[in-house]
């Protein structure tokens, strides 16, 4: 175990060097280096930016428009694909407009709802969910098919009413692929979330990028990028893998 | 009335056939009567419908034609209580032994207060006491189905269902799982229906055998096996008879292929 | 071509459905902000009936399947090393998994900064988010090589080039395949992302040009055309060249 963080933390440190490395021979406004960077997270979040609103504010903003628009994905697609996958004729009479939803780029989807809901916030939490929704539905319809049959008819056979296999059979059954939707689907959600910022909201993580990237503040734009990577590595692996260990106690422990 | 558990008259059930334009009849014309109380054999080659026949009686699939009737203990509840044991555990993985029980208990409404002592005893009367809190997965296979057995008791069924449950494990587990299971039908005695392929264990673990043949199923033996209990494996009496059905059920399976 | 079986009917009428309702729904609105579907039709054949047309959709694909390519050279070559020892795949993995979360703007916008509005700009942006998919793949392929097949070459005293050649390359295929799909799918839409932001001409371009213009129609237009373009390339080319590369792995029919 002791060898595993060894060597991750040597990835990281050899990483530092490179990017050092590689700024002492270039250009500050090609690539600075990693302690010019540092400084400048630190006097983002330090001194008020432009239009007097500091990092902690952006970060805040993208932050609530990430969580609301993925609890609706999230809501949204549970609930089709869970219709979808125990009502065959809802199936068959909607299940193709997932691969169409899923085939839209999200640029064009972010234009167009920023378009349609007249560049408001409307617009681009619009988007973000339009494109998510479907990918969790997708997880969720593949879920309801791998359901156990044989352990239905176990409940069936107690007598077991529908609310009690619901709660102790099913749910727990689909856990697995409520969970890889949640973990996918975050990611997908805040990449989308920066791109909307991007063209048709104000203020936000995003929103910083294009500032900066329209003022050519290479210093910015990376001391940005890092910091929106940062956050959600520290979101991603830190928090939703704690919540996973705990749900999935109950399975055997895998080989290696 | 009531002295008969389980009454099944002129039962009839149709699959479709795998290309779904026709159907193929399963169970033709099957009549069956087990007393309260008894243990009931059913023995026939694999895939004759024993197993359709359980569902159906336990009420998980539906029949075409013919009646089911079940009467409870009291006859004034007119819903028996079935336990049934499958092939494999069927637990929920997901949920702890005890809990795994008190799913049966609260699927059959029985009241809470008795979950913990039901859970207690049925653990310790398969030998699985102090498990309580284990999951099914950290068990093995024969642990496993102990649990589905102490599932099935501890709602107290007027019937238990059982399909071929020994089937899936090895021979030597098997076979202490049958002991086991004698030792344990003598301190609670539900009616009990147990299918199997197996002549052997029919003639061990039950009073009565009927015996099924296949294509369609029906019952076309039906013999009471002697021997008082507490019965040794290797007694030469159950190995006699078993001979004897062995001839038996030759004899039919010819006439059925002709 | 599948008949038509009763089981196609309720996604017959849904669709039929779907196309009523924007009809409807284009009756309250300027064409320029919601088009019918017949006029949407127009503006798509108007569009390609000029011969620029077919150069912006020629120089998107080009980007595209240079990067695609790009993408999947260098992320089996990085996926087969960091499988090759175990220590050097522990290495590189928190590379990969921070590439992973790096956004496709955040790429697009230093390969602006650095290259400018070249033809250099969005195959790179495509390669850095691309490649990471293939290499977490090609490593998972490296992790399930058959241990007892590396054993019997070497009994036969092949050498390092010949085993690479022979016999992992070939069980590394359908996990270099996996990913050829869904490569594809994420790079043409990571593509126009790019182009918005600094390309001298290309369908994402247009996509930025109608939209600073506030034009939803010739944005469903391009959109649209260029949508069905890579669903026809991935149903035709792609789809069939999978099948055919993994039609050793079809077992008798079950």
């Amino acid at each position: 175990m002791n060898k595993r963080v060894a060597l991750r933390c040597l990835s990281i440190l050899s990483f530092l060097a490179l990017w050092w490395l590689g700024s002492l021979f270039s250009a500050p406004e090609i690539l600075p280096g990693p302690v010019v960077i540092g400084k400048t997270i630190v006097d983002n979040f330090t001194t008020p930016g432009p239009e007097e609103k500091s990092a902690g504010f952006h970060m805040a903003v993208t932050l609530a428009r990430i969580l609301f628009t993925f609890s609706v994905a999230m809501a949204l697609g549970i609930a089709c694909g869970l219709i979808m996958g125990l009502r065959r004729k809802v199936e068959l009479a909607f299940g193709y407009w997932i691969p169409l939803a899923l085939t839209i780029p999200t640029l064009l989807a972010v234009f167009l709802c920023v378009i349609w809901f007249g560049f408001s916030e409307a617009g681009g939490l619009c988007a973000v969910i339009m494109t998510v929704t479907p990918f969790v539905a997708v997880n969720m319809l593949a879920g309801t098919k791998a359901l156990d049959k044989e352990l239905i008819d176990m409940a069936h056979a107690f007598k077991a009413d529908r609310s009690l296999i619901i709660r102790k059979v099913l749910i727990w059954q689909l856990m697995p692929y409520i969970f890889s939707a949640f973990r996918y689907a975050f990611g997908m959600t805040w990449k989308i979330v920066a791109l909307a910022e991007t063209f048709g909201l104000k203020y936000g993580i995003g929103y910083m990028f294009t500032f900066w990237f329209e003022q050519f503040n290479m210093a910015q734009v990376m001391a940005w990028i890092m910091l929106f990577v940062a956050f959600m590595l520290v979101l991603e692996h830190g928090v939703i893998g704690r919540v996973e260990e705990k749900i999935f106690a109950w399975r055997p422990a895998h080989a290696g | 009335m009531t002295s008969q558990a389980v009454v099944i008259e002129g039962l009839g059930k149709k699959f479709p056939t795998p290309s779904g334009l026709g159907e193929f009849t399963v169970i033709d014309s099957l009549s069956l009567q087990i007393a309260r109380g008894s243990f009931a054999s059913i023995v026939g080659p694999s895939g004759c419908g024993k197993s359709t026949l359980l569902n159906i009686i336990a009420g998980i699939e539906p029949h075409d034609s013919g009646e089911v009737r079940i009467a409870s203990e009291d006859g004034a509840n007119p819903r028996a209580r079935i336990g049934y044991v499958f092939q494999s555990p069927r637990l929920l993985n997901w949920l702890t032994v005890e809990d795994n029980i008190k799913f049966a208990l609260e699927a059959q409404s029985i009241g809470r207060g008795d979950w913990g002592e039901r859970v207690r005893k049925y653990l310790d009367m398969v030998g699985l006491a102090g498990q309580e809190r284990n999951f099914p997965l950290k068990l093995s296979g024969g642990m496993q189905q102990r649990v589905a057995i102490a599932r099935a008791l501890a709602i107290e069924p007027d019937i238990l269902l059982m399909d071929e449950p020994f089937s899936h494990l090895d021979e030597i587990t098997a076979r202490k799982m049958r002991v086991d299971l004698m030792r344990i039908l003598e301190r609670a005695r539900p009616t009990i229906l147990f299918v199997t392929h197996s002549l052997r264990e029919a003639v061990f673990l039950s009073e009565e055998v009927y015996m099924m043949s296949i294509k369609p199923a029906r019952i076309f033996k039906h013999l009471r096996v002697e021997v008082p209990r507490p019965r040794e494996p290797e007694d030469p009496r159950l190995f006699d008879l078993e001979k004897d059905l062995v001839k038996e059920f030759f004899a039919v399976l010819e006439q059925d292929n002709r | 071509m599948k008949s038509f079986t009763p089981e196609k009917l309720p996604s017959f009428l849904s669709a039929i459905g779907l196309l009523l309702l924007w009809k409807a729904l284009s009756l309250f609105f300027l064409p320029t902000f919601l088009p019918s579907p017949l006029e949407l039709l127009n503006t798509i054949v108007s569009i390609f009936s000029t011969a620029s047309a077919y150069l912006v959709i020629g120089k998107t694909l080009q980007r595209v399947f240079a990067g695609l390519i790009f993408s999947m050279l260098i992320g089996s070559s990085v996926g087969l090393i960091m499988g090759l020892r175990r220590s050097v795949g522990t290495f590189f993995d928190s590379w990969i998994m921070v590439l992973l979360t790096f956004p496709s703007i955040s790429w697009a916008f230093l390969a602006v900064l650095w290259f400018g509005l070249s033809d250099v700009a969005p195959i790179f942006t495509v390669v850095l988010i691309v490649f990471p998919y293939v290499t977490m793949n090609v490593w998972e392929g490296t992790k399930a090589l058959d241990p007892e097949l590396t054993d019997m070459a070497t009994v036969f005293r092949a050498n390092r080039f010949l085993l690479l050649r022979k016999v992992f390359i070939p069980q590394l295929m359908p996990y270099v395949f996996s990913s050829l799909r869904i490569s594809f799918a994420l790079s043409w839409k990571i593509a126009l992302v790019s182009e918005a932001f600094g390309a001298s001409r290309g369908v994402g371009k247009e996509l930025l040009y109608w939209f600073q213009g506030t034009r939803a129609d010739m944005m469903l237009a391009w959109g649209a055309s260029f949508m069905a373009l890579m669903v026809l390339i991935d149903a035709l080319i792609l789809r069939p060249w999978e099948n055919r590369v993994f039609s050793w792995r079809q077992t008798a029919a079950t």
